[in-house]
């Protein structure tokens, strides 16, 4: 089962707003109900993105954090 | 060839395909934006904004629409958006108008808009789709938000 397990990863560090979230769009249509896909980013604009990302998809966002100004963020397609 | 909004003619792509079962799928949940763009070739600076925006709305699910007037039609012109580069040395308007596209924002213009810059439908990329007065304000009204540039 994909259920939970990171099924792939995009990495949009260095890439502006809207890269980051055409790509997680486009990555989360493209993989199977339930699976997560981890990405990371360093737009700082990226953070209120998967913000709304989640509240209007549907989504989930199960975690989110930042290290040495990369934000790293895991995205499960609920649908 | 004159495409008309609602039509029954063939799909042609993909995208066309998805376009059609999203006009036959009445989903009042689906949130719409609508984008106004007034300008055109003459302010490059005051191109892009809107397709920026389009595009990561489309990318969260929302329905988007830009109609182009006053100016805005010039941007549709065949050729015109891989002229147009809005910073020097970046990406062609072309580049953000196909990935606008490519998330099924759709564009609209309306005739008047298109005689005011010379235009004919013809002289447009493909896929444009034409509207008039009365079909721009119900879209608003069934737009959760319009948004002009």
């Amino acid at each position: 089962m994909m259920d939970g397990q990171v099924a792939s990863r995009l990495d949009c560090r260095g890439l502006l707003c809207p890269i980051p979230i055409i790509k997680l769009a486009k990555a989360v249509k493209a993989m199977e109900v339930g699976a997560v896909v981890e990405m990371l980013a360093t737009d700082p604009g990226s953070v209120p993105d998967i913000g709304a990302f989640e509240k209007q998809t549907g989504h989930r966002v199960l975690d989110r954090s930042e290290s040495n100004g990369v934000f790293r963020f895991l995205v499960q397609r609920t649908k | 060839m004159t495409r008309v909004t609602g039509a029954t003619d063939a799909p042609r792509d993909g995208r066309e395909v998805q376009r059609r079962e999203r006009e036959t799928a009445v989903d009042d949940t689906v949130k719409r934006i609508l984008y106004v763009q007034t300008s055109g070739m003459e302010a490059p600076e005051r191109s892009a904004t809107v397709f920026f925006l389009a595009t990561a709305a489309a990318a969260i699910d929302i329905e988007v629409g830009i109609y182009f007037t006053q100016h805005g039609p010039t941007l549709l012109q065949r050729g015109a958006p891989e002229a147009l580069h809005i910073k020097h040395g970046g990406a062609p308007l072309s580049h953000f108008m196909d990935q606008a596209r490519d998330l099924g924002v759709r564009f609209y213009v309306c005739q008047p808009s298109l005689d005011l810059n010379e235009l004919k439908l013809a002289d447009l990329i493909e896929g444009v789709e034409m509207i008039g007065g009365a079909a721009f304000n119900n879209m608003a009204l069934e737009a959760d938000r319009v948004i002009c540039f």
